[in-house]
């Protein structure tokens, strides 16, 4: 288009961004500097270890005292190993039950009105709600059936919480397929279950599986019930993140080279769905 | 002095090439309608004029200044889209006045200027109308009201008539007809519809693949077609084209094409020597071939019926002469059917003659 | 006759199939949510704890002195005004940086890809994480202080971030806003670009300079847009917990910095006062389900 940017006009832009990028930048920067460091430097403003050491990452599978040669301590005595696989096993299992009841159900709202007005009110509704507010009757009902603490609970849980965002991304997706082809396979004599998987799954792959990552990654943060739930068998990345703040003797390279480590998974998968996120999510979100 | 010139426009899009080589002239009060299928650059030249897209060569001239630098908003010229592009969000009033707004102009004046404005376009009664609730001609109506209201110097129109279905699209051609006349600010028009060309432009400019083929007024145009292209494009229904081969015989000039012929010895000067032995195209428009049940003239050739299209008071006589189906429209004769005889007399002077590998016009 | 015979078998499985389509989800929606639902509503008629000695659902209904404690606690209506103070200035300051951020990325311009790559990330890290990083770089050793403030202002600039209420209180909400503002400049930023160009070009011929197409074009266009997401992003603000819990535990002094989803958690789980945090977690919820119905029904029409 006839636009012409002016030069220093083009400078503006790159400055602010250059300024932008390093204001986004900072906190993981100075994290990494952090889980490269020694305790010596531990308090020091330099970005750039002097004398880097991998014991703060070694530190959290093989937890040591002292740790770097010093003589800092720590009350957590269990490597990271548990939390890391109870996270992968609840974000894991909870994300892909929470995918198959979700697309089914928002197969059945988006196709044949399935549930009425009430299902799209409640599973809105409880988006709208803070999780605390669950976390007393929570804390009852499991206790009753004796869920808590074990893996079952969490699963269960982690499902029913971004069921409402599964619902809500893939019926956006489904919605986007035009409902003839479906028709066309039902008139041929097909059963809704053989056109589900020949007909809508195929077309639809891409956006499920940007909304499985994206679930994924909600329930590889989530916090709140992970705590609530966990004593001491199935406690999560997070837990284990919040159990090193608050533990005596603040180590902080440990800490931040835990932060770093649950940082990973889900940004890695954050970058996989870009794309989708741009597209499908925040417009599908509006419809 | 004319109000807008081009001048040898020249427009790349990478390697596609989209305007070639385009030249006119657009006198004040005068409409000029750019004429050609899809894709053959008339809607980019529009453009450029407008200042929406930077010629890659060229210029252009608005009131003998040249404004190829100059950015869309300060050249003062009224451009209304294909999708009239109304605001959605603001009313009828407030579209209109946008650009007033823009000038800074006080709201007084702006509230006179608008309902001038709106009367002229026929807007008045949904002044306070949102935009999106609009429906096409309205919007139509609308977009021209928004151009005008700032009196610009020259007022460009692209395929304002597409997006209309037939019923209306005859309607509003007509108003556009009127209002142009009632504006009277020298006008560009882009279309593909000759028949909108024919009714409302002064002279058309025929483009075809990034050139102008032909530039003229309507009658121009019309019955002397300069290339077979347009010959062919304007019309309805098109010009026959019948393939043929110029013979000389002793004293005599004949257009044969198999057992088909017809003498132009009276022509042959002014064909010339040139087109003997090429392969050359008659063409006659069907409005121009008469049609009797008798032999009145002793030039008619004779002709057998193959279909009668009925339109309206005349009617298209598909008729086969000498093997070679041609188009003839007539008033309506009755009793004349499929497989009727009928008498075709071509009308001499609106013969036209192409060189078939050249597309160019002889007479 | 073989067609009307196969649309009725068609029909058939239609109807059971739309019933057990939304089954599965009846299931897990009921057994997680609805139930742990009814048993709060039961208890917060109650007045029990866990540590009473018996049963909860053999606990005596007491009516609603519950309610009536809530309505006089003090430590509730301050952290309700906290939240709301929290949700008060970060929606807007994500709105309007987020605005900023779009507009920097208007048009096309080398490395937008990546740059748009990095400016997304914060919004895929986990919450606690964020407020891990946050927390070190606050700290007093930590490169707020050491490399912005002591080189700039002197070794007295220094700040204790954490034990002051308002300071502390300040990171978490600038932490907040470095994760979330990506979100409003992506919704934004999609929405800007969607606006169709024909729009702007005729605001151009029109004679309109590009920060007048902003203001009277583009922005008006996707209003609509933005206040969804305001309102999306308005309650999950409400909802904060993590990054609380994670930089001040609600501290200093206990509670200084305590956000609703704080202290229903602590009356939970810390304080064990189970049958007043149903009665507390009960309100909040018609307040936020009453709130929301009154605010999305005009635009319930948009939505859908």
């Amino acid at each position: 288009m006839a636009r012409r940017r002016g030069l220093a006009g083009r400078i503006v832009r790159y400055l602010l961004l250059i300024v932008v990028c390093a204001w986004t930048l900072a906190p993981v920067v100075w994290m990494v500097s952090l889980s490269f460091k020694g305790p010596t430097e531990w308090y020091a403003p330099n970005i750039l270890p002097m004398q880097p050491i991998i014991d703060n990452y070694v530190n959290l599978f093989i937890p040591t005292n002292p740790i770097g040669g010093s003589y800092f301590f720590t009350s957590i005595t269990e490597p990271v190993t548990k939390p890391l696989i109870n996270s992968l096993i609840a974000a894991g299992l909870g994300t892909l039950f929470a995918v198959l009841v979700g697309f089914l159900a928002a197969y059945g709202v988006s196709r044949y009105r399935a549930g009425g007005t009430f299902t799209i009110f409640f599973t809105l509704l409880t988006r709208m709600l803070p999780g605390a507010t669950f976390v007393a009757p929570l804390m009852v009902f499991y206790s009753s059936i004796r869920l808590i603490d074990t893996y079952i609970g969490l699963i269960l849980l982690y499902t029913a919480v971004t069921l409402t965002y599964a619902i809500w991304l893939m019926k956006g997706f489904i919605d986007e397929i035009p409902p003839e082809w479906e028709e066309a396979a039902l008139l041929e004599g097909a059963s809704p279950w053989t056109v589900l998987r020949k007909v809508t799954i195929p077309l639809t792959k891409g956006g499920l599986a940007a909304s499985a990552l994206f679930i994924f990654i909600l329930n590889w943060s989530e916090f709140l019930f992970a705590l609530v739930i966990s004593v001491t068998q199935v406690g999560t990345l997070p837990v284990q993140i919040s159990k090193y703040v608050s533990a005596v003797g603040r180590m902080y390279g440990t800490q931040a080279s835990l932060g770093i480590m649950a940082t990973i998974p889900s940004v890695t998968l954050g970058y996989l769905i870009q794309k989708h996120l741009v597209t499908g999510f925040t417009f599908g979100r509006i419809r | 002095m004319a109000k807008l010139v081009v001048k040898k426009l020249r427009k790349l899009f990478g390697t596609f090439e989209a305007v070639k080589d385009v030249s006119f002239q657009v006198e004040e009060k005068e409409t000029l309608c750019l004429l050609g299928p899809s894709g053959c650059g008339k809607t980019t030249t529009l453009r450029m004029i407008a200042g929406l897209e930077v010629p890659t060569s060229g210029e252009i001239l608005v009131d003998g200044v040249l404004v190829n630098d100059v950015p869309p908003q300060k050249r003062q010229i009224g451009l209304v889209f294909q999708d009239y592009a109304i605001f959605p969000h603001l009313s009828v009033f407030e579209n209109i006045a946008y650009g007033l707004k823009v000038r800074k102009m006080p709201d007084a004046q702006i509230k006179t200027k608008v309902h001038e404005t709106a009367s002229l376009v026929d807007v008045e009664s949904i002044l306070d109308v949102p935009g999106k609730k609009l429906g096409l001609s309205e919007m139509q109506r609308v977009a021209i009201g928004r151009s005008i209201a700032l009196d610009p110097k020259l007022l460009l129109l692209d395929e304002p008539l597409s997006n209309i279905d037939a019923k209306a699209r005859e309607r509003m051609r007509a108003e556009l007809g009127k209002l142009q006349k009632e504006i009277g600010i020298a006008t560009v028009y882009v279309t593909h519809d000759q028949l909108e060309a024919m009714t409302l432009a002064d002279r058309i400019a025929v483009m075809r693949n990034g050139l102008i083929e032909q530039i003229g007024t309507t009658s121009e145009i019309y019955d002397n077609a300069r290339t077979l292209f347009v010959a062919n494009f304007i019309g309805s229904p098109s010009m026959n084209l019948i393939d043929c081969e110029l013979v000389y015989g002793q004293e005599c000039a004949v257009l044969k094409s198999g057992d088909f012929t017809f003498d132009v010895t009276e022509l042959a000067k002014r064909i010339g020597e040139k087109p003997r032995g090429k392969q050359l195209v008659l063409g006659m428009r069907p409005e121009n071939i008469s049609l009797n049940v008798e032999k009145t003239n002793p030039e008619a050739m004779e002709a057998e019926v193959q279909l009668v299209e009925p339109v309206g008071a005349k009617s298209i006589y598909h008729i086969k002469i000498a093997g070679v189906t041609v188009l003839a429209k007539g008033y309506a004769m009755p009793g004349v059917n499929i497989g009727s005889r009928v008498w075709a007399t071509f009308n001499r002077d609106k013969l036209h003659l192409f060189d078939k590998e050249t597309e160019e016009g002889i007479i | 006759m073989e067609i009307t015979d196969r649309l009725a078998q068609w029909m058939g499985k239609t109807e059971s199939f739309k019933k057990f389509s939304t089954l599965p989800l009846s299931l897990v929606l009921n057994f997680v949510l609805i139930v742990p639902f009814a048993i709060m509503i039961y208890l917060s008629f109650t007045k029990w704890e866990p540590l009473a000695g018996y049963d909860w659902w053999r606990a005596p209904i007491a009516g609603i002195p519950r309610f009536i404690e809530a309505f006089g606690d003090a430590r509730l209506a301050w952290a309700l005004i906290r939240t709301a103070i929290f949700v008060a200035v970060v929606l807007p300051l994500e709105f309007f940086l987020g605005l900023g951020m779009a507009l920097l990325f208007l048009g096309d311009f080398r490395g937008k890809k990546a740059f748009t790559s990095v400016i997304l990330y914060p919004m895929m890290m986990p919450w606690v994480v964020v407020g891990l990083g946050f927390n070190l770089m606050f700290q007093y050793f930590g490169p707020v202080n050491l490399l912005i403030l002591r080189p700039v202002f002197g070794e007295g600039a220094m700040i204790d971030w954490f034990t002051d209420p308002v300071l502390a209180f300040s990171v978490i909400m600038l932490a907040d806003i470095w994760q979330w503002t990506p979100l409003m400049f992506l919704i934004i930023y999609a929405g800007l670009a969607a606006v169709p160009r024909r729009l702007v070009e005729a605001a151009e011929v029109l004679g309109a300079s590009p920060s007048r197409i902003l203001r009277t074009v583009r922005l008006p266009v996707i209003k609509p847009l933005v206040v969804i997401a305001l309102i999306i992003r308005g309650l999950e603000a409400f909802k904060v917990f993590d990054i609380v819990y994670i930089m001040t535990g609600g501290g200093p002094g206990g509670n200084l910095t305590e956000v609703i989803s704080l202290y229903i958690y602590k009356l939970a789980i810390v304080y064990n006062n189970t049958s007043y945090a149903c009665a507390v977690s009960l309100i909040i919820m018609v307040a936020i389900a009453l709130i929301t119905r009154l605010a999305i029904k005009p635009l319930e029409v948009k939505v859908e």
